[in-house]
């Protein structure tokens, strides 16, 4: 079991090596942790998003009625109620002018200005008074919250008005007593306040669907950490198989040579490392992945599927791209343009998060990492095992292609 | 008696541009137990020779060609030759990440040890090579004099019959140095036969049972150094100094038995003889006879720079 004892002397070669630890683990992870970060206040997994507090300014003026009371400060008080603490962030100024000027100085999205009379008119059927709501125009969603929430009491508001004003006829005709208008006011009053309920005004309803929605985070940071683990594996493939040739150049190899061990041995267990190595470093990325970022790969079968042929196609690759290469020199180049290249051409289906998506057509399957990204990312989408295996067949058909090509190289090299 | 390592017609030559024969006819053979030199300046074919021994160069195709190791043909029977064969290359090749016992547990299992035999053969290694308080150190932390002991170390792990050693010495401090020549008079007290290339002459003479001489590419002579010095027929030279003046002494010294020729220059005089050791005595006896005080007396013994010299045209040290 020669092969063996030789993969296994790589393998450990490989994982003592913290710039190869770096590259194979840290910077996936550390990339798409960044992306988490980024995006972290978007989304959680159960509503789908949050609307940021709108910050109101109110200017209450009302001096209130005897009749009435001070309804303003009802207005005042229900809007700093807990009920819409969520929605509204509520300061109070004594100026008009001061709540607009906070209005146009940014600190507050919208300036509610109820006039002194406000009171006043609720009890006189002929006055007109009108809660002045001042905003700022970059300003769509909260204001349109703030003008629902105050639309709903001034509605009610001119409920109770008519009502009033029928009251007050009826009293006038003698058919009801002038006191009773007091308690038809309370009751409606009281009925005000209970039917400011912030639930009756957004009813935030995600559509019903078979599977639980997937959460905005979610959906941005899993095709990332997909791209991270094929464009890195990649690069391990190349590194681990560049061994070979460190070997030959510190003259481990030749002295292997010259050891009762045939040189398809060697080569072979040289060729079984760089499997290993990837599939290691695959393995650990979706399940740390999994662990840390909660990424859903998609179903076992269709992930084990995809990640079997970027096991394999990141490996020939590696064996293939160094059977070019006539020294370790020479891998700066490969590395740092043929990788990186081939890389972010493959990923560019990563950038709409689709592999359906036609925006860049077939220009990422010029690369087997292209392949390899639509593979991962329609298991990602739920795709079945069918729906994937063409791209991963084409995928492992290619690099059983130029696994050969690269081993017969290396075989005439080292003849 | 069969050959330890027999080599026959072997031919090297490299085409890149310009053709360069590396290695023109060369043939010799070593018996068990021998430790054979391959001396000869830089550029002479000594490693692209021990390369083709190892199986790690082709030779040019010749049907006359043959090179075996006990027997065992390196073409033919390569696995079973190699088995018998250890290489020490002149550069370290070790791994520099893994420890010394790791290293020599890789290694070992290459050339077919397992288990508790390699267990133990490593420890007898560390401990032959002394190294092994160090054992779990990795060796890039080594000094280049450990790094060599352990380079040598992965040759001996399997016991070989026969052992190539390829300029183990270049490089390295005196007392390393030394320490290794008295390990490959250790090597041959084992019963190992030694393949041993160097381009230091008093290596290859305190080491050597017989030697091997080297120079563009071909094998100008073997022998041992008493009969290499014998081939090109070098005397001794001696060169004295005396209290009085050269010609008083010159007539009765010339009579010695064993006094070739002597010259007198500058004071000086300078004889060749032909043992300095049976020759000496009788030359003071004649000097005390006619009461001639010698006052320094230099013995230059014919070494393998001066046969190199007479081969070649050329120093050693200046090929």
């Amino acid at each position: 079991m020669k092969p063996i004892v030789i993969a296994l002397k790589d393998l450990t070669r490989s994982f003592r090596s913290v710039f190869a630890l770096v590259f194979m683990f840290g910077i996936p992870l550390m990339v798409t942790g960044m992306f988490y970060l980024m995006f972290g206040n978007m989304a959680n997994t159960e509503t789908g998003f949050d609307l940021p507090r709108t910050r109101v300014v109110i200017a209450n003026l009302d001096e209130g009625n005897a009749q009435a009371g001070e309804l303003g400060k009802m207005v005042v008080e229900t809007l700093q109620g807990k009920d819409f603490s969520s929605l509204m962030d509520v300061s109070t100024v004594s100026d008009a002018g001061e709540a607009r000027k906070m209005v146009d100085s940014q600190q507050a999205g919208v300036a509610i200005i109820i006039p002194a009379d406000f009171s006043n008119s609720f009890t006189d059927s002929n006055a007109v008074a009108e809660i002045e709501v001042y905003k700022d125009p970059t300003l769509t969603i909260g204001p349109g919250i703030v003008q629902s929430v105050l639309n709903a009491f001034t509605d009610n508001f001119a409920g109770v008005k008519i009502t009033v004003a029928q009251a007050l006829k009826q009293a006038e005709a003698g058919q009801i007593e002038y006191a009773q208008i007091n308690q038809i006011l309370g009751q409606y009053m009281a009925n005000i306040e209970t039917n400011a309920d912030p639930r009756q005004l957004l009813d935030l309803r995600a559509p019903a669907a078979a599977a639980p929605a997937k959460s905005l985070l979610l959906t941005i940071v899993s095709p990332i950490m997909a791209g991270m683990m094929i464009f890195y594996a990649y690069f391990t493939g190349v590194n681990t198989a560049n061994s070979i040739l460190l070997e030959s150049e510190e003259g481990t190899l030749q002295r292997l040579f010259t050891t009762p061990t045939a040189k398809t041995e060697i080569l072979g267990g040289k060729i079984i490392a760089v499997g290993l190595t990837v599939l290691v470093q695959v393995v650990t990325l979706i399940i740390a992945s999994r662990l840390i970022f909660n990424i859903d790969w998609g179903a076992l079968p269709s992930v084990i599927l995809a990640a079997t042929a970027i096991i394999i196609s990141a490996s020939a690759f590696g064996v293939f791209v160094c059977s070019l290469l006539k020294s370790t020199k020479q891998g700066g180049i490969v590395f740092g343009g043929v990788l990186t290249v081939t890389g972010m051409v493959g990923m560019m289906d990563i950038f709409t998060g689709n592999p359906n998506s036609t925006q860049f057509g077939i220009v990422p399957l010029f690369t087997p990492q292209g392949w390899a990204s639509r593979s991962m990312l329609l298991s990602m989408q739920g795709a079945s095992f069918e729906q994937i295996l063409p791209y991963t067949l084409f995928l492992v058909v290619f690099s059983v292609a130029v696994f050969f090509i690269g081993v017969w190289r290396f075989q005439k090299r080292f003849a | 008696m069969q050959s330890a390592l027999h080599v026959q017609n072997l031919h090297k030559t490299y085409r890149n541009g310009k053709t360069l024969k590396a290695v023109d006819g060369v043939s010799f053979d070593i018996q068990p137990g021998e430790i054979f030199s391959l001396l000869g300046p830089n550029g002479a074919g000594k490693t692209t020779t021990i390369s083709m021994l190892s199986a790690l160069l082709q030779p040019d195709a010749d049907a006359k060609t043959d090179i075996a190791i006990m027997g065992y043909s390196l073409r033919s029977e390569a696995r079973a030759a190699k088995a018998l064969l250890g290489v020490v290359p002149q550069e370290i090749a070790l791994y520099e990440d893994l420890s010394a016992r790791e290293n020599l547990d890789f290694w070992g299992k290459m050339y077919g040890l397992t288990g508790v035999e390699l267990r133990k053969r490593v420890d007898e290694v560390l401990d032959l090579i002394g190294l092994t308080e160090r054992a779990k150190d990795r060796v890039g932390k080594y000094s280049g004099g450990m790094k060599r002991r352990v380079n040598i170390g992965v040759a001996l792990l399997h016991r070989p019959k026969v052992i190539y050693m390829d300029e183990p010495t270049v490089g390295i401090d005196p007392q390393s140095r030394r320490s290794i020549l008295d390990g490959v008079v250790a090597l041959k007290k084992q019963g190992m036969t030694v393949l041993y290339t160097t381009h230091y002459m008093e290596e290859a003479e305190e080491l050597s049972d017989r030697i091997g001489i080297m120079d563009h590419g071909k094998m100008i002579a073997t022998g041992t150094h008493g009969e290499l010095i014998q081939m090109v027929g070098q005397k001794s030279r001696i060169t004295m100094t005396v209290n009085t003046e050269g010609e008083k002494i010159i007539d009765g010294w010339r009579t010695a038995v064993g006094v070739s020729s002597i010259t007198a220059d500058d004071g000086k005089l300078t004889l060749l003889v032909d043992d300095s050791n049976q020759v000496l005595p009788r030359l003071f006896e004649i000097a005390a006879q006619r009461k001639i005080r010698i006052t320094s007396v230099d013995i230059q013994e014919p070494n393998l720079e001066s046969v190199f010299l007479h081969l070649t045209g050329r120093a050693l040290r200046d090929a």
